[in-house]
Order: structure tokens, then C-alpha cells, then sequence
């Protein structure tokens, strides 16, 4: 086994949500119900599952943008749900976060040399006229000219402004990026070009990755082991290509099933099934996913499924299989 | 599909080229684009950003914005109307009722505070003279036909408390109150969850089926044109670069942009390398003089400085591309 440089167990976080009218009732989603995985130095896990299922929360909770509920987050050996200010701020160099619209993340009225200065300086790795270079190394190395420096965000694509969002997550240097949808956002073309780009940095800076993406095809183009995860549990996890090719979990497999590629000779059964992914407020109980499943009984409805190794490699959440 | 004419298919259109005006200037960001659908037929418009495919639809709907977007030239025939030659009052009498429209994000196409029944029977009470209790009946059966579970209950809800994926179907009844025989859906799927949009990508495709509707699909996923499309036109800078039967194009797509495009999809099988397309697509105001692709093409010469022809592709009629170096001798 090679070592591990983040490790997640058992990670909880429940949020509180008052619906109905014209009593409001406190209900609970457990968007993280139980998460655990590993990434190793220099490897990309992607995070894969449909909206609601808890992937954005593990980079949220696990950065510490918002506190757990349990679990524990180890980075390098350090406890990151414990740590102090002060060690939470070496730790965030070393841990930062690419997003799906740098737009949104981007200030529009700061030149690009000052966001992208803003964390060098207030990381104190450099100041005053040193600041400018780097900036400009960052820009040169996503692939941006120099004039870049001096431009506001606005004056980018959306391609350029991702590229700006991932300089700026390598400016401290980092052992491990976040990346919540970093391409969905993009045109086919362009989606292209930064996932060849971020490929580039993982092999050249060593760098690894969390890579959450609803898209199995990105995500099996750029991921060595993958986590597929279904209202706040990780039902299967293993590598790529295996994961894909030979889908263990109904939910995986139903994924894939319903993933259009581009072959009309492979073109998805578009099959009515019913059903809608049900609402994490109120999951079923026993298995989450067993009103969607076609192979559920009894057991599933009643019994939640232990995630359990299956074979080297890959665990999966079900009482059918194996 | 059917062998209609496509003089007398529910869609046709001929030439059309639809311009915008930047500053003091306008621009074509749709040129010159052919197109008809039979009833029955999935015609999948497909492209990047810019392309001009929402453009298009906007165009057929009669939706442009008066001041900075107009059809230059060309006709837009709907179910035997002229489009483009109709005053407004005519277009909105088509609109919801000879076409049917459905938008990626249904929240921002339903009324949030009004409920679902009177929304979906609404269109009947405006274009066929339907009373209130009738349209809520015929909306109750609409909803059925969609398969929104427990219609009749849900009547009375709001769009807030639906999912995405019962919006879009709230949409697609609406879309389908009058019965059209055109529906254009402008990437309908597109916010929904993989397992959500095979969903409604099957719902829409039975519909079309029981409807006979002629169906223009607008979409840049490749993957949903393989799955429903029977004939696909891709788009690039505003000009059709390749059309044809979706089984032939895939097998054979012949454009360098269709080529590039299908070398840039990340697949979930097989280990084909991933080939960005380089650069970007240049912005309206500077779009090179020709084939508008020359700027990202690998097989660029002097020759694209003219825009060539559509080309037959293999000898096949219905296969056809934009490019001088595919010209078939």
C-alpha cells in the first residue's frame, strides 16, 4: 500500500432545513451520512453522482469552508477537523480548491496580478516587486500571456477564466486541489484543453486531486480511482477503467446506462424508468437507493448495506453483490 | 420517417440568415441555414457556444429581440405559414399553439406564482377558447401524459415544489397543450441529472411518436444527438459545416470541426486520446472572411478564405459538408 495524503473517515454533515407553511417543521439532511476514502500523493480520485448526493459538501467539509458534524479529515498526517487557525492556514496552502465557474469566485474590479498576488503576499511568500514574477510564472504554466496580468476578469473567456481559477490554486503550491466541476461549465472544445492542462499539473507538479464531476466520461479520462456516491454515502469505489467497464452497484451501473456517448451504435436504451431520486431531507430507509433499484427485496429496504471489499481495489455498498 | 416533401413538412426553412447588431454594425451570426423536419423526425441542431443554434430556434419562434436581432433574409415556414412574412399578432398565434417550445431551465420559463394546472391549460384557454374548467381538466390529462405521478393532486402545486426533472415534464405538457405538430426544445436536458435527462429524453421520444411531431432538437451534447437524432446539422460561427443521417454522420463525420468536436468528448469506453480543439471560437466582430473554422483548422489553406459549398460526403445526398478540402471529385 502506498501512503495516503488525505484520509477521510466516517465524515457527517448535517444540515438543519425548516420547510412547510404556515408551520415551519425542522427537518434534517444528511448530506454526508458516513463518507470515508483515500487519495494518495499525486493521484486523481474522482467523486462522481447526481445533484443532491453530498459531492460538493466532502470538499466543503473537508476544506474546512464549512464544519463537519463527524468523522475525521487527516492531511499528511494532521488532523484538519481539530486544527487550530493557525494550523489551518499551513494546512491551506498545501489543500486549495478549483470551482466551477471562476467568475463567480473572481472579483471583478481586481486585475488579475492582484487576485492572483493576493494569496502570495498574504502567504508571505513574496512581496513588492517579487510578487509580479510569479504571478506571471502561474499565468505562463495554465497557458495565459503576460499581458494577461493587467486585465480584469470580465476581459476572458470562459475557458481563460478557469485557467485563471487554477492559477490561483497553484499559487501557494499545493500538494492537493478540490476541483468541484472544473469543466462542466465549458464547451466540448475548451473542456478539452483544461482537462489536458490539469492532467499536465498533476503529472509535473505531483499533484493530487479530489475531482467531483457528474460526467463519467471526464472523470474516466482524468481520475485513477473513482467514488461514486448516492444521497451522502459512497455506494462503490475503485479504479478506473474497472469501475466503468464492469459497474458493480445498481446506481453505478444505472449511471452508466444512462450516460449518452457519442455512438448510435452504442446509443443509450433510453428506458422510461419511474421513479425520482428521492429528496435527502427524507431517504428511504435500509438501502438509499432500493426504490430505484431493480433488484431490491426486502432485506434492502430494511438493512443499509456496509460498504465491503469485493475484490483488490474495490469496495461496493450492496447486498447483492459478491 | 416519413417521405413528405419538405415543402410540406411542418418545419421548413430556407436560407436563413439572422444578424445582430453590435455597436453601429450588424453582424450574421446565423448565415444562410437550410433545414426542414417531417413529422416524426428528430432534427438535432448541434454546436458550441456561439454557434448560433439557439439563434435559430429564437429565429423559427419568432422570439428575436426587435431592436438588436433580426432575420436579414430567408423564410421560416411553420405548418404551411410563412414566419417570417407574418405580423406579430399571427406569429403569437403560432407560438403555443402550431409550436411548441421547451427551454433548458424550466424555472425560469413557469410563472412562479401561479399554480401548474392553470399554467399547463393556460395556453388552451388563450388559443382555443377552452373555459377554466375545461383547460384544468385537459391539463389534469396533460400532466397524466407526461406521467407526473398523482396529476390530479398536483394541480394546485407551484413550480418550487417540483424537481427539476417534473419541471421540464410540466414544460413538455405545456409545450404539447395545443397539439402542435412542431416542438423545439432548446436544450431541454441539459440541467438535468444523466438518469433525469434519460427520463425525459425517452418521454419526449414517445410523445413525438404518439404526436407525429416534428421535433428540432438543440443540443451540444453529442452523446444525446447518437441517442435520439435521426438526422443531425452541426454548427459552427453561424454556418452549417456538415448534415446528414446521424448513423452516417457518426460513422463518417467528415468536417475537421465535426472530426475535432467528436476527438474532444471524453468517453466512458475505450481509451481513444483525448484532442483539445485549440483556441477558442472567435467573437461575431472578428470572424475570419470564409469558413469561419479556419482559424482552429489543422487543415487550413489559401482556399478557405472563400466559403466553399455543401458537398455530398461518399456520394450520399443526404450527407453533405462545408469544406474544400472534402470536396468529393
Amino acid at each position: 500500500m502506498s501512503e495516503t495524503l488525505l484520509s477521510v473517515r466516517d465524515l457527517r454533515k448535517i444540515y438543519k432545513t425548516r420547510r412547510g407553511w404556515p408551520i415551519p417543521r425542522t427537518a434534517l439532511v444528511r448530506a454526508l451520512d458516513g463518507v470515508s476514502f483515500d487519495v494518495r500523493p499525486g493521484e486523481a480520485l474522482g467523486v462522481v453522482g447526481e445533484s443532491g448526493c453530498g459531492k460538493s459538501t466532502v470538499a466543503r467539509v473537508a476544506l474546512r469552508l464549512q464544519e463537519a458534524d463527524g468523522g475525521s479529515v487527516t492531511f499528511a498526517g494532521a488532523d484538519v477537523l481539530g486544527a487550530s487557525k493557525s494550523e489551518l492556514r499551513a494546512l491551506r496552502r498545501r489543500m486549495q480548491m478549483v470551482f466551477q465557474d471562476p467568475a463567480s469566485s473572481l472579483d471583478g474590479r481586481q486585475r488579475i496580478v492582484d487576485a492572483l498576488g493576493e494569496p502570495i503576499r498574504v502567504h508571505g511568500i513574496a512581496h513588492g516587486a517579487a510578487v509580479r514574477p510569479l504571478v506571471a510564472r502561474l499565468l505562463d504554466e495554465v497557458g495565459l500571456p503576460k499581458s494577461a496580468l493587467d486585465r480584469y476578469p470580465h476581459e476572458f473567456s470562459g475557458g481563460q477564466r478557469q485557467r485563471i481559477g487554477i492559477a490561483r490554486a497553484l499559487a501557494l503550491g499545493p500538494d492537493l486541489v478540490f476541483a468541484d466541476e472544473p469543466v462542466s461549465a465549458l464547451d466540448v472544445s475548451v473542456q478539452a484543453q483544461i482537462l489536458k492542462l490539469l492532467e499536465t499539473l498533476r503529472r509535473e507538479r505531483h499533484l493530487a486531486f479530489v475531482f467531483i464531476s457528474h460526467d463519467l466520461g471526464v472523470v474516466r479520462y482524468f481520475c485513477q480511482r473513482v467514488v461514486v456516491m448516492y444521497l451522502g454515502r459512497v455506494v462503490e469505489s475503485g479504479p478506473v477503467p474497472e469501475i466503468f467497464v464492469d459497474p458493480l452497484h445498481p446506481y453505478t451501473r444505472l449511471l452508466k446506462a444512462s450516460s449518452p456517448e457519442p455512438d448510435p451504435v452504442k446509443a443509450v436504451a433510453m428506458t422510461f424508468q419511474e421513479g425520482e431520486p428521492p429528496s435527502p431531507v427524507d431517504p428511504p430507509k435500509g438501502c438509499h437507493f432500493h426504490p430505484r433499484c431493480p433488484i431490491a427485496d426486502a432485506r434492502c429496504r430494511t438493512e443499509r448495506p456496509e460498504l465491503r471489499d469485493f475484490a483488490p481495489g474495490r469496495t461496493v455498498a450492496c447486498h447483492h453483490v459478491g | 420517417m416519413s417521405t413528405e416533401p419538405a415543402a410540406t413538412a411542418p418545419l421548413s426553412v430556407e436560407g436563413l440568415t439572422t444578424s445582430i447588431l453590435v455597436g453601429t454594425t450588424w453582424y450574421d451570426a446565423v448565415r444562410d441555414i437550410s433545414f426542414h423536419v417531417r413529422p416524426k423526425e428528430t432534427l438535432a441542431l448541434v454546436g458550441e457556444s456561439g454557434c448560433g443554434k439557439s439563434l435559430t430556434a429564437l429565429s423559427v419562434m419568432g422570439l428575436l429581440p426587435p431592436a438588436a436581432v433580426r432575420v436579414t433574409s430567408g423564410r421560416i415556414v411553420v405548418d404551411g405559414v410563412d414566419m417570417t412574412a407574418a405580423d406579430e399578432p399571427t406569429r403569437e398565434a403560432m407560438r403555443g399553439d402550431r409550436i411548441g417550445m421547451i427551454f433548458q431551465e424550466p424555472m425560469t420559463s413557469l410563472n412562479p406564482v401561479l399554480p401548474i394546472g392553470f399554467q399547463v391549460g393556460e395556453a388552451l384557454m388563450r388559443h382555443r377558447g377552452f373555459t377554466r374548467r375545461q383547460a384544468r381538466e385537459r391539463a389534469r390529462e396533460l400532466l397524466e401524459l407526461v406521467r407526473v405521478p398523482a396529476a390530479a393532486e398536483r394541480l394546485d402545486a407551484y413550480p418550487h415544489q417540483f424537481s427539476g426533472g417534473m419541471r421540464q415534464r410540466v414544460m413538455i405538457a405545456l409545450a404539447l397543450a395545443c397539439g402542435p405538430r412542431v416542438l423545439i426544445a432548446d436544450e431541454p436536458t441539459t440541467a438535468l441529472d444523466v438518469t433525469i435527462q434519460a427520463q425525459v429524453l425517452a418521454l419526449m421520444a414517445d410523445l413525438q411518436e404518439k404526436e407525429g411531431l416534428a421535433l428540432l432538437l438543440i443540443t451540444h451534447n453529442l452523446g444525446v444527438v447518437a441517442s435520439v437524432a435521426d438526422r443531425v446539422m452541426v454548427m459552427y460561427g453561424g454556418d452549417v459545416v456538415e448534415s446528414g443521417p446521424v448513423h452516417a454522420f457518426f460513422a463518417r463525420p467528415t468536417h475537421p470541426y465535426s472530426e475535432a468536436l467528436l476527438a474532444a468528448m471524453p468517453r466512458i469506453e475505450g481509451d481513444l486520446p483525448l484532442q483539445p480543439i485549440p483556441g477558442q471560437v472567435p467573437s461575431l466582430t472578428e470572424m475570419p472572411v470564409g469558413c469561419r473554422f479556419q482559424t482552429r483548422c489543422p487543415i487550413r489553406d489559401e482556399r478557405c478564405a472563400v466559403l466553399p459549398p455543401m458537398t455530398t460526403v461518399a456520394g450520399d445526398p443526404d450527407h453533405r459538408v462545408r469544406c474544400w478540402a472534402r470536396v468529393e471529385a
